[in-house]
This record gives structure tokens, C-alpha cells and sequence, in this order.
């Protein structure tokens, strides 16, 4: 091949079609189709190729909610997003014969070329299967984190995509001509129909948010995601993934899918029914690749002295106790449960989780420092959620994702996140009141999460429990009882004074170092294990109310001031920093 | 691609239906094609068991229908027809089939143009009988997330819970129409859903006349199918983790509507087959076709031991474990081991899990096998978590609190239902964990009316109701555990256990065994906390607990079929039981405590105990170790109550220690006596191995006995 004959992210569908048809030609087999069934035939090959060989990546746009305005229908896009359902297989007809020609429905949602009438009744050797997610955006997504490369640039590629589009839809319109000997109108009808269709666009999302999944940020925009060949397993509920994907959008299956269909039967409706396309994009997963919280943090820093780990530390530690009203102690031990994370579970026991329940807010401080908590929290984490309690949420809000069996969907609940959110639970608003039902059950998960990390996913008949990696913040006036955090310090601040806004390499840095840190492995070493197991034996003779859970946060905690140091495994200094850390604590709560 | 000969199949589907012969020597299908000719019931079910069993078996035949399933079931359907006998018995009334079905006989005869093709009745209309392939009822049901494209047309069983289900619906199976021109009845076969009417007469008569018949739909003599729709979802244990459980759609028709409710777990066996979509959808977005699943057989799963069905590989396991000697040890430290030590609590649930058979004597009465637990003890002694594994190990196990949240409570409510006004019975958690295993925590915060019939629940095993005119009583045949807090939230150990275990008496003593779970300051588990913790820590895993765990699925197996047996006690050892069970009497006499427990209630409890035992080694007959541990277990749990009277008294642990022994010696007129038998005396008495231990090696010192350096036997030095 002497360059591309197509262009990739214009015209994915040329690149398709061209090495199916290739790829068959090959074929020995005198069934030549049924070696593709289920597997790829090259074609994500010439896109790997293109997207991460040649760099083809950075002209892909990104489907968001306003480039959906003028990014055109079956072209490449790149979208960020949460897999927040998984709506089962879908049966398509993998490959059909037109005339002596074999051509593939392979992500799309209906067959570009007509399909001779009779080929109907032979389909069912070339069914084929795709898997259905639905994705939405990161729940609690922080807006610093949604572009990763700088929004100037951005904006260039963008621009310029656009001129190409124009350029290149004038090409399509004559493959598409040619090849369709003036066939079905609907190219045609498309055209003519994109204005109005882009109006409806804006004045439908309004319906959208109000609808179904409650985005939580402005340009919110859940898409359905059909993926071909990748494994199952590889795909997990909660966990946020970049597609790049084919976009499709056919004006003529919205209109008819918007027509009350008195044919279906309520029982046996299509979940996507309540998906409409022209509200929910559908994209046809070429690639995907499973992002961690560093994909959304740019690293400024090649290398990673200690000195600098222990001055981004220092800059850090200064900054939240500015934050904090001059409360060093509440700094440290916010640092630490920033760093905390998930590292396993033993039996009953989370290892690593350390949630932090800081008392003694009320009225006053509860407004003043709860909001700049919140807010320094967002600055630093890419997915933060704040949600105030009080006894009207509780019996009010659905926390419990469950599965609506009527519509084959699950509908989120607030508590459907993604792995490494940090969530803030303010309690200071909460006043006596009686709890319903809902709110008791609304409470029970609470106390869940908090304790075991996990979510019971309602199934109507049963529930099955999900693991949910994330930091809990409590604010209370006095000690949560619905929240049981694992620390609980009393906060008090001596000084309300202003912040400095910290620079932008500051964040950036701060940024990096949280994330870094938190993914830092752990190494243990066995000569300190002696010396610790006798200093917990001597601490529980002296006090005899100390139980499991309060050895496994001590450990915790000077596990993570190791790590705040930006070391692997735990050292006798900072055991005795940690120590005078509870000393100072405990006589606080005195 | 070979194509294949639907007439020739349809003779071997013949043959196989004249001639296949169950374990009986009966010509199975043919007794059931005579049944239906007689009207009895209409479904012929066609088990691929029987077809892989007949003798000529072709198994390229058999191929065949599981792939091509829907294809076949039309197949035996004419075969049927070919074979279905007069019926040997006179209907006294005919139903309009029937009438119609004459009428029908005798249009034809005086019919002119009978060649003409719309005018063939098809072979549908005369039928009165459904055919269903049955798959193999061995080979474990796919889970949903298995049935693939590739399964398109075949015959595939699968499991699920059943979440939706549709009103039953009547569907047109032949349309049949009259023509006003040429008076004619016109058929239609439908297949779909879906169907296109008739507008014209499409008659010989009429269509040579070019008179374009108006035609009407007869409702009446058209053929309908019961028709229902259900959605099933895939179960919980087949979901894996991190990912949601699929859906699928299920068909069922005719005689298997109104098989299965909402929540039913059941096994479908059926044809998975894709719906195209018609008219302008099948024109767009053509491509993708929704699946079904025509339902061909149901099976509903009930969660029993008694049906418990072992899989081969785990009657090896079973085997493989009972020849192991120490499995009474393994399986108890299998349950929960996650919660660390309690190992006597644990062996005490693990005979709660087998229990012992039920026994009517032959007056009527019924004396109860299965044994009830409660657990005493401090607030976060993992008592909640030691009854949910229970609950999880057991396969028909009910959790619930002693406040249970629904009006019904824990035994049984009348209630109204609101639609139909009428009263009716709702069982609570201990009815609905009839034969199976009811977990109760916060026992002790039980609502006072529910206190009252538990007491009936526990001896008796039955819930009586007389309230609103229903007068009933319902089977509760449940082990009880239960787990409750002592009085004053913790266990004062300045009042007595009666103080703190705020129980009225007469429930205590419906317990076999009593539990008291204290959180005391002890160096050793100190330790073992500290060194837990610290290695969880170190290393993300627990520390490994020197055994091997065992699978709750091996646990459930062993268990289930340990369930099967039903030991006797030989008559030699009714005098041991008597003897052990007079002298706790008399020991309880003699003592200055003013609780006294034993009773009747107690001999039974420790046949129960023992039986169980028995049934663990698989063993048909209780031998005398399975009382002695019965014993030692009921010493126990009452030591767990009243260790700290022992400790006042004052008496010195290792002189006390050798006086048990050497008065078991006595008894037994033996100078040697094993480790173990020595270690099963003291533990009863309360003491613990340490003290054993040190007692050995005090008195081998005086020269009174001499002690086995590896065994540590005992034997006396005769003086």
C-alpha cells in the first residue's frame, strides 16, 4: 500500500471495508466469512498503526457534549467515560453476500450497502456478536482533569478537523454516490436534515441530564459503547476506559425509534429503547485502554529525587494547613487519608483504607472550612464528590444502584462510582429527624462503604456486592455514628486566614505527587515486624478497648507517613512519628 | 455441507417412538400417545435421555435435534400424527374442537375442489397435543453469559431467576377464515408473532371467478396457544465479579405457561433462536435480531439437602475425606476461618449444620433431630459473622433479627390481602426456613409475642395460628442459632450467668447447647492479635492457618450427604449414656450453683449431639467416643457460663486435675491412659491443656506416673 487510500478519521469505514475485503480474498476457505466470526481480520492493525505509530491520535476529537455539535456521523472520535451498565450481548449480521461480494456490517449499526432481500433468511450462520456498555462520564469528574493536553492546543486540532471535514465530505459524497448507483436516499436525507438535527441536539439535552443519568458536570454525555472481540473479562463495571471509536448517528433509525412503537410488547422492550440514539450517541469500539488516575494527572517531573518529594511534601503540608486554619495535626492525618488507598482485602479486613472523620464542626466552622476543604480536595483529586447529609437526603436520595428489571437497566445511585474517588460526607447540616425506610437502608450502605469499601448493587432478587475504592472524608459536629470512620480527630482551627492561591506548577506538582505516592508499591520488611508486633501486645495490656480495627489503622498510618516520604517500606522513624501523631491526637479528644 | 433427509428422520423418529422401551419393558411413548388420545393431558414430552438410551441409537439423530431443534419438534409432531391411536375411552361431552373437527370431516367429503391448496387443513388445526424436547437432565445448565451466537437453533438448558413474566396470552397458531363468496374455510398458519391477514379469498373458485371473496376472521375456529413471556436473570453465583448479570427473554407455550412466578430460580432447557425484526426496522437496522429462548422443559431448583445432587468430583472429594480420620476437626476449623480460635463453637455449629434425624415414634409423638444453639456474648465477639457464614454454608438458611422487620415477624401473621379482601397466612422467617437452618441475632430484643411461640417452634417444630378464623399450624422443622447480648449489654461478671443472660429458663433449656462468648484480657490471643495483624499488613494475605480450608461448596456436599445417614445407638451404650447423664445430675446436687439445667432436655440433647457425630464419620451405629464428645461439648459450653465460679472456688487446678484422672483410672481399672482420652476428662471438667501439661510433668516429677516423651500417655507406677 503506498499511503492511505482513506483517511482514517474521516472515513473509518473505508479502512474497514478495504481490508475485510482484502482479508476474504486471502481466504482459502470456501466459507470464507465464518473464519472472521468473533475475531479481527486486520483491520484494528492499520488503526493501531495509524493512531499510536503515526501519532494519528492527537487528530482524533473527543466527543463531549458540545463537539457532538459538528464532529459528523461514522468518524473516528475518542471518548472518556465510565462503564456504568453493561446491557448484554447484541446479535448482529456479522457479513452478507451482494452478489459475489462479501461485505461486513462490523461497527455499524445498520448495513451501508442495501442488503439483497433472501440473504435475510441464510443470516443466521453469520450471526455475530457484540457486547453493549453504556458510559457515562466519570461521576465527580473535577474540571482541571477533563483535558489532559492543554485546551489551546486542543482547540487547533479541533479547527482544523473541521476544515478537513469539509474537505472530506465532499470526497465521501462521491464514494458514497458511487457505490450506491443512487440507491437509498438516506445519505441525502442526513444532509439536508443536519440542521434541524443539530438544534434538537441542544434542546433535547436539557431533557437528557433531567432524564436518566444525572450527570453531575455541564457537558455531560453518555454514550453507548458496542465493542467487538475484546474479552469480557477485561471489562469490569465502574472502571473508566478511552474508546476510540466510530461514531455513527442515522437520522432516519431516530426518527423511527422515537415513533411510539405499538408493536413491542412492554415486557420484552429493548433496554436501548430508553437509550435513544439521537440523545445517547452509539460509537463502535475500535480501541480501548483502561485508564488509571494517572492518565488524568500530566506528569511535570521526570525524575523523582527524595529531596523533592520531601519539599512537595512540605509545599503541600503547608498548603492544606493553610486550608485547615492553621491545624497542622488535621494536615497531616488529611495528607495521609489522601494517600490512602485500597491495597487489599484479608478476610474482613480492607488493608489500607484510612477514612478520616473530622469533628467539631459546626454552624460556623462547618462553612467556612467545609467549603474550603471541598474545594482544595477538588483542586488536588481528578474525581471528587461532596455530598451534604441530612435526614431529607437520606430518606429522599437513591446512594444504592439497582437493577430496574422493567427497563433491563441499572440506574445509578449516587454510590456508583469509580475506583479512586474521593468522596466528602458532611455531616454538620445533619438535624434530628425521623429516617423512613429508605433513609435507614440509605444509611445501612453508608456504613457499608465505610466499613468494607464495598456496594451492594440491588438485582431486585438479590444483591451482589461491588467493590468501591474510595477515600471518605466525614465532617461532623460530634462523632459520626452513621459514618464510623476509621480516624477521628477533633478539628481544631485557631485562625481563619486566607489562602494563597497556589500557583499552577504548585497544583500540577501536588497533583502528581498524591497520585504517584498512593500507587507507590509496599515492601515489607521483616526486622521491624518483632519490634511492632511487641509494641501492639504492650499497647493493648495497657489499653484493653483497643481492638483489631484500631491495630490495622496504626499500622495504616505509619505505613502511609512512609509513604509520604516516598518510601516503599515502613522505617522505625517514621513508626515514632506516627506514634507521636496518635499521642497528639488522643490528647485531643481528651 | 450434507444435506439432510427430513423423511427419512421422520421414520427413525417413528421407530424410536413405537419401539423404545423404558426400565419397565413399557413402550413408554406409546402408553402416552394412548393417554393423549384419551384427552388426558395434552404436552408429549420427548426426553433426549430416553433417545440416547434406545438401543438402535443413531447418534448422528440425536446431533441433529439438539442443533436443529425446532425442526425436529415438527418432525415427531407428523410422526405423532402417523402413530396417535383411537381413543379407548368415550368422551362423554365434546368440546368445540371436536364439533368442528366433524364438521370439518364432513365438509370435505361434499367439498368439490379439494386439490386446491389454501383449502388443506394443516396438520396444526387437528392436533390437540404439544410436542417437547426435553434435554438431558444430567450435564450442568449453561449460565447465561455462555449461551452464544453459535447456540442459534440449538437445544440448550440453562439456569437463571425468573424477574418478569407477562399475562398469559392467547397467539394464533391457524387463522381461519370464511369466504362469503364461496363459503369455504380458508387457513392460515402463523409462525411469528406477527402476521399478515388475508384480504382476499384466495380460493380456486373465487380467484377463477375473479370475485375477490371478502373473507372473515373466525376467532372461534381458529387455532390459539396459551402463550406467556418471562425474563430470567442470571444468578448471582454466575456473575462474575465486577460485572452486571445478563437477561434473557423466555418463550413458553401451551401447557407450560404458568410454570414459573417472578423470583422462581429455575433450569430452562429450550431453543435459543434470534427474532428478526420486521417491516422498516428489519429494513434499517435489519442487522441486529433480538433472541429468545422457546422454552421446552422447566425445572424448578430447590434448595434442600435431601436434593442436593453431587457432582462426580465431589463424591471423590467425599470419599477422599471420610477416610481421612481428623475430618471432624477439619470441617469445624473450615467454618468461618476467618474468626480466629472458638474452635469448640465452631465444631458445636457444625453439628448444628448436620443435626440428627427426626423420629415419630409410633403413638404419634415426634421427637426433634435438630439441634438449636444459642450464642452468648460481648458486643463485637464476631457472633453476627460466626451466623452469617452459618447461614451461607447451609443451603436453605434464613438470617434475621429478633426484631424481624415485617409485620410477620418470625413465625406467622393473617393478613389481608388487599386485593381479594381475603385472609391470609403469611409464614415468617422461621416457616419459610422450614428443613433448613434460621439464624436469629439480637435473640434476646424479641418481640414478646414472638417469645411465646418460639417456645413452640423450638420443641415442637410447629407454628400454630388461631387468629381471624384460620386455625392451622405450620411446619417450622428448623435449627435454631441464635445469638444474643447478656442483660446490661455487657457480661458482668460480678452478677451470675442467670443475671446476665437475660433468657426466661424455659428457653434456655429448649438450647442444646449454650455458648458464652467472652472478650477476656489474655496474653496469648494478645499476641496472636498482634502477630495477625502485623502480618496482613506486611505481607496483603493472612497468615496461612497450617490447614487446609475446605470450599463451603465441599463443605455443603459433605455435609449434605452426611445428612443422608441415620445412625442408631446400640444397646450397650444406653447404660453409658445413663450413667454419664445420672451422674451430671448428681454432680449438678451436689453443687452449691444455684442454676440447674439438667433435664430430660439434656439426655436427648446429647443423643442428638452424638448422632450427629456419628453421622460426620458416616457411620450407621454411635460409638462410645461420639458420646464422650458429646459430653465434653456440653462441659463446655457450660464451663464457657460458669468458669468463673471454678476459679472462686478456690481449688487447685493441678491437684484437681490429678484427681480426675486417677479416678477415671480407677474406673476403668487401667494404669495407662492415653494423651487424648486424658485431654477429653480435663476439658470437661474446664480445664485447659496447659494446665494438663503442667500437671504431667508435676506429678512425673513425684514419681506417681510416667510419661510417653512423644505420645505423652500416661501410665501410673503401681505403688
Amino acid at each position: 500500500m503506498v499511503g492511505p487510500l482513506y483517511d482514517f478519521v474521516a472515513n473509518p469505514f473505508g479502512a474497514v471495508r478495504l481490508s475485510f475485503e482484502q482479508a476474504v480474498a486471502a481466504s482459502p476457505a470456501d466459507d470464507p466469512v465464518a473464519v472472521f466470526a468473533g475475531k479481527d481480520w486486520g483491520a484494528l492493525d492499520l488503526f493501531r498503526d495509524f493512531l499510536l505509530e503515526k501519532g494519528g491520535l492527537s487528530q482524533v476529537p473527543i466527543l463531549d457534549a458540545s463537539s457532538r455539535q459538528w464532529i459528523q456521523p461514522n468518524s473516528l472520535v475518542r471518548f472518556r467515560g465510565m462503564v456504568q451498565d453493561m446491557l448484554g450481548k447484541e446479535l448482529y449480521i456479522g457479513a452478507f453476500q451482494d452478489g459475489s461480494n462479501w461485505r461486513t456490517n462490523k461497527y455499524s449499526d445498520g448495513a451501508l450497502f442495501p442488503m439483497p432481500a433472501g440473504c435475510q433468511s441464510a443470516y443466521e450462520s453469520n450471526l455475530w456478536e457484540r457486547l453493549l456498555l453504556h458510559c457515562v462520564p466519570v461521576p465527580g469528574h473535577n474540571s482541571w482533569a477533563t483535558h489532559s493536553t492543554p485546551p489551546q492546543v486542543f482547540r487547533n486540532v479541533m479547527d482544523n478537523s473541521m476544515y478537513e471535514h469539509g474537505e472530506k465530505r465532499q470526497r465521501d459524497e462521491g464514494i458514497v454516490e458511487n457505490n450506491e448507483h443512487g440507491g437509498s436516499p438516506s445519505s441525502k436525507k442526513q444532509k439536508e436534515g443536519e440542521h434541524p438535527c443539530q438544534l434538537n441536539h441542544s434542546s433535547q439535552r436539557s431533557l437528557v441530564q433531567g432524564g436518566f443519568s444525572e450527570p453531575r458536570n455541564g457537558a455531560a454525555l453518555s454514550c453507548v459503547i458496542k465493542m467487538y472481540d475484546t474479552p469480557e473479562c477485561d471489562l469490569k463495571l465502574n472502571d473508566v476506559f478511552e474508546f476510540i471509536a466510530i461514531y455513527t448517528f442515522d437520522p432516519e433509525l431516530v426518527a423511527y425509534k422515537e415513533d411510539a412503537d405499538d408493536l413491542t410488547d412492554d415486557l420484552l422492550d429493548d433496554p436501548l429503547m430508553h437509550l435513544p440514539p439521537s440523545k445517547v450517541p452509539r460509537l463502535h469500539c475500535l480501541i480501548c485502554r483502561k485508564l488509571a488516575i494517572q492518565d488524568f494527572v500530566s506528569s511535570p517531573l521526570s525524575v523523582e529525587l527524595p529531596n523533592m518529594i520531601k519539599g512537595i511534601r512540605g509545599s503541600l503540608l503547608r498548603h492544606l494547613t493553610q486550608v485547615l486554619g492553621n491545624d497542622g495535626l488535621a494536615a497531616e492525618c488529611l495528607l495521609l487519608h489522601l494517600l490512602s488507598r485500597l491495597r487489599a482485602r484479608v478476610d474482613a479486613v480492607s488493608v489500607g483504607k484510612l477514612s478520616l472523620n473530622l469533628t467539631g464542626f459546626n454552624g460556623e466552622t462547618a462553612s467556612i472550612f467545609g467549603n474550603r476543604i471541598t474545594s482544595a480536595i477538588q483542586s488536588l483529586l481528578p474525581f471528587s464528590q461532596y455530598i451534604p447529609l441530612t435526614v431529607d437526603y437520606l430518606n429522599t436520595a437513591t446512594l444504592q444502584p439497582k437493577k430496574n428489571n422493567q427497563t433491563g437497566r441499572l440506574i445509578p445511585g449516587v454510590l456508583q462510582l469509580a475506583q479512586g474517588t474521593h468522596l466528602t460526607i458532611d455531616e454538620s447540616h445533619l438535624q434530628p429527624g425521623n429516617l423512613d425506610s429508605n433513609g435507614v437502608h440509605n444509611a445501612r450502605l453508608l456504613k457499608k462503604l465505610i466499613e468494607q469499601l464495598s456496594v451492594e448493587y440491588d438485582f431486585e432478587f438479590y444483591t451482589s456486592e461491588m467493590t468501591a475504592d474510595v477515600q471518605l472524608l466525614i465532617l461532623s459536629d460530634g462523632k459520626s455514628n452513621i459514618m464510623p470512620a476509621d480516624l477521628v480527630l477533633p478539628f481544631c482551627p485557631n485562625a481563619v486566614n486566607s489562602i494563597a492561591n497556589p500557583s499552577p506548577e504548585e497544583l500540577q506538582s501536588w497533583r502528581w505527587y498524591l497520585d504517584t505516592l498512593r500507587s507507590l508499591p509496599y515492601s515489607s520488611q521483616p526486622d521491624l515486624h518483632q519490634m511492632l508486633q511487641d509494641e501492639l501486645v504492650a499497647a493493648m495490656r495497657e489499653d484493653r478497648s483497643l481492638g483489631c480495627q484500631q491495630l490495622n489503622r496504626w499500622l495504616t498510618m505509619a505505613r502511609l507517613i512512609s509513604v509520604s516520604f516516598g518510601d516503599g517500606e515502613l522505617s522505625l522513624e517514621h513508626w515514632q512519628m506516627f506514634k507521636e501523631i496518635e499521642r497528639l491526637r488522643k490528647e485531643r479528644i481528651k | 455441507m450434507k444435506t439432510v433427509n427430513f423423511a427419512v428422520d421422520k421414520d427413525l423418529a417413528r421407530e424410536f417412538l413405537q419401539n423404545f422401551a423404558d426400565a419397565h419393558g413399557e413402550p413408554k411413548y406409546l402408553n402416552i400417545l394412548q393417554d393423549v388420545a384419551n384427552r388426558k393431558y395434552r404436552a408429549i414430552q420427548i426426553e433426549l435421555d430416553d433417545l440416547f438410551n434406545y438401543k438402535d441409537l443413531d447418534e448422528e439423530f440425536l446431533q441433529r435435534i439438539t442443533e436443529n431443534t425446532r425442526r425436529y419438534i415438527n418432525i415427531f409432531a407428523e410422526a405423532v400424527d402417523e402413530l396417535m391411536p383411537e381413543p379407548t375411552e368415550v368422551f362423554s361431552v365434546d368440546d368445540d374442537h371436536d364439533i368442528l373437527m366433524t364438521q370439518r370431516a364432513e365438509e370435505r367429503t361434499e367439498g368439490t375442489d379439494s386439490n386446491d391448496p389454501h383449502q388443506g387443513m394443516p396438520s396444526e388445526i387437528k392436533r390437540f397435543f404439544e410436542v417437547y424436547i426435553k434435554a438431558f437432565s444430567k450435564g450442568t445448565p449453561l449460565t447465561l453469559r455462555q449461551v452464544k451466537a453459535s447456540n442459534i437453533g440449538q437445544l440448550v438448558k440453562v439456569s437463571g431467576i425468573v424477574t418478569r413474566c407477562s399475562d398469559v396470552k392467547p397467539l394464533m397458531q391457524v387463522a381461519v377464515y370464511t369466504c362469503e363468496e364461496c363459503g369455504f374455510e380458508i387457513y392460515q398458519e402463523v409462525t411469528a408473532r406477527v402476521f399478515m391477514p388475508l384480504l382476499a379469498c384466495p380460493s380456486v373458485r373465487c380467484q377463477t371467478n375473479k370475485a375477490k371473496g371478502n373473507i372473515i376472521l373466525q376467532l372461534r375456529a381458529s387455532k390459539f396457544l396459551k402463550f406467556q413471556e418471562a425474563k430470567i436473570q442470571e444468578l448471582a453465583e454466575h456473575v462474575p465479579k465486577g460485572h452486571i448479570p445478563r437477561s434473557m427473554a423466555i418463550h413458553l407455550r401451551g401447557e407450560l405457561t404458568r410454570k414459573v412466578a417472578p423470583g422462581d430460580i429455575v433450569e430452562i432447557s429450550g431453543i435459543f433462536l434470534p427474532i428478526p425484526y420486521t417491516g422498516f426496522r428489519a429494513l434499517r437496522a435489519g442487522l441486529v435480531a433480538d433472541t429468545f429462548l422457546e422454552a421446552m422443559s422447566i425445572t424448578h431448583f430447590k434448595k434442600k439437602y435431601e436434593e442436593y445432587e453431587l457432582k462426580t468430583d465431589e463424591q471423590e472429594e467425599i470419599t477422599r475425606l471420610a477416610e481421612d480420620g481428623d475430618i471432624y476437626n477439619k470441617l469445624a476449623r473450615s467454618l468461618a476461618p476467618e474468626i480466629f480460635g472458638h474452635e469448640d463453637v465452631k465444631k458445636a455449629l457444625l453439628l448444628l449444620l448436620v443435626g440428627a434425624p427426626h423420629r415419630k415414634l409410633s403413638d404419634g409423638m415426634k421427637i426433634r433431630g435438630d439441634l438449636h444453639i444459642c450464642l452468648m456474648g460481648d458486643p463485637g465477639v464476631a457472633k453476627s459473622q460466626l451466623l452469617k457464614h452459618i447461614i451461607n454454608v447451609a443451603p436453605r438458611g434464613v438470617y434475621t433479627t429478633g426484631k424481624g422487620s415485617s409485620g410477620v415477624g418470625l413465625t406467622a401473621a393473617v393478613q389481608r390481602d388487599p386485593v381479594t379482601n381475603e385472609m391470609v397466612l403469611e409464614g415468617g422467617a422461621l416457616v419459610l426456613a422450614d428443613m433448613g437452618i434460621c439464624a436469629i441475632d439480637e435473640f434476646d430484643k424479641m418481640d414478646e409475642s414472638d417469645r411465646t411461640s418460639i417456645h413452640e417452634v423450638m420443641e415442637q417444630q410447629t407454628v400454630s395460628i388461631a387468629k381471624a378464623g384460620i386455625t392451622t399450624s405450620l411446619n417450622a422443622r428448623t435449627a435454631i442459632l441464635a445469638a444474643a447480648n447478656p442483660a446490661w449489654g455487657r457480661y458482668d461478671l460480678r452478677r451470675t450467668p442467670a443475671e446476665n443472660i437475660n433468657l426466661p429458663p424455659a428457653l434456655l433449656s429448649r438450647f442444646d447447647l449454650l455458648w458464652l462468648i467472652l472478650d477476656r484480657a489474655d496474653m496469648d490471643s494478645d499476641l496472636e492479635m498482634a502477630r495477625h495483624v502485623v502480618h496482613v499488613h506486611q505481607h496483603l494475605e493472612s497468615p496461612s492457618l497450617g490447614f487446609q480450608t475446605l470450599e463451603a461448596s465441599v463443605l455443603r456436599a459433605y455435609i449434605s450427604t452426611a445428612r443422608r445417614i441415620s445412625p442408631s445407638v446400640p444397646r450397650e451404650l444406653e447404660e453409658y449414656i445413663s450413667t454419664a447423664y445420672s451422674s451430671i445430675r448428681q454432680d449438678e446436687a451436689k453443687s452449691s450453683a444455684p442454676h440447674s439445667y439438667t433435664t430430660v432436655r439434656t439426655l436427648l440433647s446429647i443423643l442428638r449431639i452424638s448422632i450427629a457425630l456419628a453421622r460426620l464419620r458416616f457411620s450407621e451405629t454411635v460409638h462410645q467416643s461420639d458420646v464422650d464428645e458429646a459430653l465434653r461439648l456440653m462441659q463446655m459450653s457450660k464451663f464457657s457460663l460458669y468458669s468463673d465460679d471454678r476459679q472462686r472456688s478456690g481449688l487447685d487446678a493441678i491437684s484437681d486435675i490429678y484427681s480426675i484422672l486417677r479416678d477415671e483410672a480407677a474406673r476403668t481399672n487401667r494404669l495407662d491412659i492415653s494423651y487424648a482420652h486424658a485431654l477429653n476428662w480435663i476439658s470437661r471438667k474446664g480445664y485447659s491443656e496447659a494446665q494438663l501439661k503442667e500437671c504431667l510433668e508435676e506429678y512425673a516429677a513425684l514419681n506417681v506416673w510416667q510419661i510417653h516423651p512423644n505420645t505423652f500417655d500416661i501410665r501410673f507406677i503401681d505403688a
